[in-house]
């Protein structure tokens, strides 16, 4: 136990509290009064709403139905395979994400000249605006007057205008591309950070031991960037299960649902179908996926918790 | 880095490692540099070019014409009452094809700073003590509040926006930036704390005792000893809530509905729904948006890429 | 210790330097702080187009009338989402834009308005084509007054067309098709015509076009399902699709991913000899600043299948008055006022109407305008008035538009893509949306 601080004015009623309890229940009290407040309420909302069958064009037939709604999109066809869609774009950039960001980090982790600079621009991506950014990706890949056909001709790659998008085994992994794009610098800078925080005697030591760069990049480097990977893993987790603009702006769920994922199809039963009652009971399913994944890595890669 | 001293052999080794280093940071460097500008040099040629150039094949990748037409339109604007006589036409004799909303943008990057650096600034005051609390102090429903606060953070907000939209409208905010200062702050801290409370943990506990041997308090030890190490990290996440902030696009389409709260993404996503569409605009107008986060680099990517900190501490 | 005292002696400073920062947060917050729109204002909303041409209006309105107005405008891809969330959320919206295909769900829902009852609005119909007046009346009621209508014209690129050879533009499909080979063949454009098939809300514009040229539909008069009827159904269309596409390739494979817009800057760019595209966009088209064709882009009639004719699908836009308008007679009689003097008259004069087409080209439902000379003038400076009216006589409903409409247009637009891309035949698609219509409207 920590010895006590000089009592404060609050201190009086302290005497009878657990000190430990009641300083982190006061640091804790911003972030709870923000979040009971702002947050609780919409989620409960959500859950209340997916046991009704709503469906805003019917305002007078809302019946209660339990968990009727739950049954009803577990057994569509479109559901699974839309979620089977979001599994492969998810594992696509999360992977692709954590090895970018890495190989950058350990870039950024030198010492060279130009660095500064490098760190700089590499906000860029992630500035762009989201819609700016949809749109800049769909005029990148236009098959007809797009950049990335004209510079591919003219690097002599390919010796044809390709169909980009509009081919379902490209779509995924070209929207997987733009998403990665915009989301490596986060990325790269949470794993820079923690790669900062490794002390350099650990290198030292290595180093008087005789280990080479890969050694230490696997025995120092990997282990001690686990705290990175954790955030990197959830972060990015989270908001490639959930990605909805790029699906909006590039393709809208085509061609023929090559690109329909999850929170596409949560969009369509909600706004599109205005079926609230099963758009409500979707986004709770992939909540609940979400969280189990977060808990999963927190428990894998989480040091004390 | 490099160890001082050695034989004769081990220093030739180093410099050879040196110079294999310099090569392999060099071309690592410049794939980076294209793999990141690549795509963003596209947007700002294309940005210079007019809508008659830029659809080319195969494009222009350096402008033959270049025109400060969209910057202008975006600097110059007129934005006084509008009156048939002052009103904009997309003539094609003058070859208008600038969106009529091209007058918001400029205060809707202003509504844009605001909400962005309000959210900045209470995602530090809330957040701040609340990584520190979980991760320096034992408490019962220590690991619990840590899943409550991301179980907030797993429901798609695409069904959360009606009910986001009933609270908003209760507390009469609708149409206000206050509305999206707060909901910005909500989805935004739960990843802050996180982040923050990850750094916190991994620097020892040893100094968090030695200060409270000191007398700090609970609230001084997090403030005069921990804030300035964890300082890289503070400037990961100033860019994350800002950035975040920036970026949103949703819960913005919702809650405004004029210019008196309107920010740039809704602004520019106007320019996609007008009669005449220009993609060099809006390409221009994403340029313009890029600037502010930027700079915002420029000051805290030392604290990051540095690793520079107020204090020092030896592992 | 040394180092115990630095920290002392920073500790006051640092809580001065942090409640100093607090203060400055919660300023910057309060600072932002607007008023909002007093009660009594008409709250109009719309889609982000012809803004600046709407402000006038609007500043010509409140000079006029002294009743206040609060215009908010939100882009049109995600206008229709975020009207619905306001609806829900009870927002207190009184007069909005509202597209034809969004009639019947918003009129089930109880979002808008029948406006029968005000003769100062339903006066101005005698003015108005009959398509417009049938597409803004749902169950017999009128729920506002239209303002702009458009259809899908044919539109094709003179010296291209001149380059191979051919000397008169295409009647019928299958001249398409031919045209398009020599076209192809003389190595002049590597997909002849420009079809946009992407996902999105113009879609079933362009299949009801290729649909009803071909002398087919989706519906019949009861609103049953005969799409998938090989005669008088939507068969033929799809086929005629999947056949330019697959086989002739006179229709890029990529039209499942090409939009209306990057289709018109892909025919803008000199790709394409041939394009169905919406009327308007031949101001675009022909302006040098913006096309590479300008100039050279005429119209003609939509061309026709073997058993169908010049027909097209137009749409219309209109405004929409809301329950919380009518509540209060007061609001309800400043809000009339608003709809006639932009969905109607102003002044004496179809001002806004007119306005919108010098300004940027959008079309017109009132007849009358077409004999106004300033009309006249602005549309001879890219088109031909006479084919422009001729074709919008020939333009039709959409024959798909009810409650149900947005869960089955979603369906369809998959199932016509996965045909066009040869996953399926376009027997079995139209079977498929035929039986996914026919459930939604039991359910209704």
């Amino acid at each position: 136990m920590p010895p006590r601080p000089r009592l404060r004015l609050s201190g009086v009623i302290s005497g009878k509290f657990d000190f430990e309890a009641r300083a982190a229940a006061l640091f804790l009290l911003p972030v709870t009064v923000v979040l009971v407040a702002v947050a609780v309420f919409p989620i409960g909302y959500s859950f209340y709403i997916s046991l009704f069958q709503l469906k805003l064009t019917r305002p007078h037939r809302v019946p209660f139905v339990w968990l009727d709604n739950y049954a009803k999109i577990l057994t569509d066809e479109l559901f699974w395979s839309s979620a089977w869609r979001t599994f492969s774009f998810t594992v696509m950039s999360v992977t692709a994400i954590s090895i970018l960001a890495v190989l950058i980090a350990l870039l950024l982790n030198e010492t060279f000249r130009g660095r500064r600079f490098l760190a700089i621009i590499l906000v860029a991506p992630w500035a762009i605006p989201t819609v700016a950014n949809g749109l800049m990706w769909k005029w990148i890949y236009d098959s007809s007057f797009g950049a990335l056909n004209g510079a591919l001709l003219q690097l002599g790659m390919i010796d044809k205008y390709v169909v980009w998008l509009g081919d379902p085994e490209k779509t995924l992994p070209l929207i997987a591309n733009a998403f990665v794009w915009k989301e490596v610098p986060l990325a790269s800078i949470l794993i820079l950070v923690t790669m900062k925080s490794i002390p350099a005697d650990l290198y030292r030591a290595a180093k008087v031991d005789g280990a080479n760069v890969l050694q230490r990049f696997i025995h120092i480097t990997l282990p001690s960037l686990r705290p990175g990977f954790m955030l990197v893993f959830i972060y990015e987790t989270m908001m490639a299960i959930r990605h909805f603009d790029l699906f909006f702006i590039l393709t809208e769920g085509g061609p023929a649902q090559a690109s329909h994922v999850a929170s596409w199809h949560i969009y369509v039963e909600t706004f599109r179908n205005l079926s609230f009652g099963t758009g409500n009971a979707l986004a709770y399913v992939m909540a609940i996926v979400t969280f189990a994944l977060a808990y999963f890595i927190i428990r894998t890669l989480g040091r004390r918790l | 880095m490099l160890a001082k001293g050695g034989s004769k052999h081990a220093r030739w080794k180093l410099r050879l490692s040196g110079w294999t280093r310099l090569a392999v940071i060099f071309l690592f460097s410049v794939v980076l540099a294209g793999y990141v500008l690549g795509p963003f040099v596209w947007l700002a040629s294309s940005s210079i070019q007019n809508e008659r150039e830029i659809i080319s094949v195969p494009p222009h990748w350096v402008p033959e014409d270049p025109t400060l037409l969209n910057f202008k339109a975006i600097f110059l604007a007129q934005r006084k009452g509008v009156t048939y006589e002052t009103r904009t036409q997309a003539d094609p004799v003058s070859g208008g094809y600038i969106p009529s909303t091209a007058k918001n943008l400029l205060p809707s990057l202003w509504n844009s700073l605001i909400v962005a650096v309000s959210v900045v600034v209470l995602n530090l005051v809330v957040g701040i003590p609340a990584a520190y609390a979980m991760a320096k102090i034992r408490f019962r429903g220590r690991s619990t509040s840590i899943y409550f606060m991301l179980s907030t953070r797993v429901i798609p907000d695409i069904v959360l926006v009606v009910p986001f939209f009933l609270f908003i409208s209760r507390l009469g905010l609708l149409d206000n930036v206050l509305s999206l200062i707060i909901t910005y702050l909500a989805i935004t801290v739960p990843f802050t704390v996180f982040i923050l409370m990850s750094y916190f943990e991994s620097l020892p506990d040893e100094l968090d005792k030695a200060a409270r041997v000191d007398g700090c308090s609970r609230f001084q030890t997090l403030t005069l000893v921990f804030l300035p190490l964890a300082l890289p990290s503070v400037a990961a996440i100033v860019l994350f809530s800002f950035l975040t902030s920036w970026n949103e696009f949703l819960l913005a389409l919702m809650f405004t509905q004029t210019i008196a709260s309107q920010t740039m993404p809704i602004v520019i996503a106007s320019f996609t729904s007008d009669f005449t569409i220009s993609f060099s605009f809006i390409n221009a107008a994403g340029v313009v948006a890029v600037v502010p986060p930027v700079l915002l680099a420029v000051v805290f990517e030392r604290y990051i890429v540095s690793g520079m900190t107020a204090g020092a501490v030896k592992g | 210790m040394k180092e115990s005292t630095r920290t002392r002696l920073g500790c006051r400073e640092f809580l001065r330097y942090s409640s100093v920062a607090v203060v400055a947060g919660f300023l910057t917050v309060g600072a932002a702080t607007t008023t909002l729109a007093a009660e009594e204002s008409i709250n109009f909303n719309g889609w982000s187009a012809a803004v600046d041409l709407v402000e006038s209006h609007i500043t010509a309105f409140e000079k006029k009338t002294g009743i206040e107005v609060k215009y908010g405008n939100l882009p049109w891809a995600q206008y229709r989402d975020a009207m619905v969330t306001k609806f829900v959320g009870k927002a207190p919206l009184d007069v909005m834009w509202v597209s034809d295909a969004w009639l019947p769900e918003w009129a089930e829902a109880g979002w808008i308005q029948p406006v029968d009852q005000f003769k100062e609005l339903t006066k101005y119909n005698s003015d108005v084509d009959k398509f417009c007046t049938d597409s803004m009346t749902y169950k017999g009621q009128q729920y506002g007054l239209t303002y702009y209508t458009d259809y899908m014209g044919f539109f094709y690129n003179e010296e291209m067309l001149k380059k191979a050879g051919i000397a008169k533009p295409p009647e019928t499909w299958a001249e398409v098709v031919e045209q398009s080979l020599k076209i192809k063949q003389a190595g002049l454009s590597e997909y002849p015509l420009m079809l946009a098939m992407a996902n999105e809300s113009w879609l079933i514009e362009f299949l009801s076009a290729m649909v009803f040229s071909q002398g087919g539909v989706f519906t019949d008069d009861a609103g049953n399902a005969i799409m998938q009827d090989p005669k008088k159904g939507a068969v033929e269309a799809l086929k005629w699709v999947v056949e330019a596409v697959q086989r002739q390739k006179i229709v890029s494979p990529a039209t499942v991913e090409t939009g209306e817009l990057a289709g018109l800057k892909s025919f803008a760019a000199g790709n394409h000899a041939f394009a169905l595209e919406p009327k308007y966009r031949l101001r675009m088209l022909n302006d040098p600043k913006q096309s590479q064709v300008a100039g050279k882009v005429k119209q003609i009639l939509m061309p026709k299948g073997p058993n169908g004719s010049h027909a097209t699908v137009g749409w219309m836009r209109f405004y929409g008055v809301s329950k919380h308008a009518l509540e209060n007679p007061e609001r309800a009689k400043n809000v009339v006022k608003f709809v006639e003097w932009f969905g109607g008259k102003a002044e004496g004069e179809y001002r806004f109407q007119k306005f919108l087409l010098t300004d940027i080209g959008a079309g017109f439902c009132t007849r009358p305008l077409f004999d106004d000379p300033d009309i006249r003038a602005s549309y001879a400076k890219y088109a031909k008035i006479d084919i422009i009216a001729e074709q919008q006589r020939l333009a039709r409903k959409k024959d798909v538009i009810t409650p149900w409409f947005g869960e089955w247009n979603e369906f369809n637009g998959a199932m016509w893509q996965s045909a066009i891309l040869d996953q399926i035949s376009p027997e079995e698609a139209l079977k498929k949306s035929a039986d996914k219509w026919q459930t939604l409207k039991r359910e209704q």
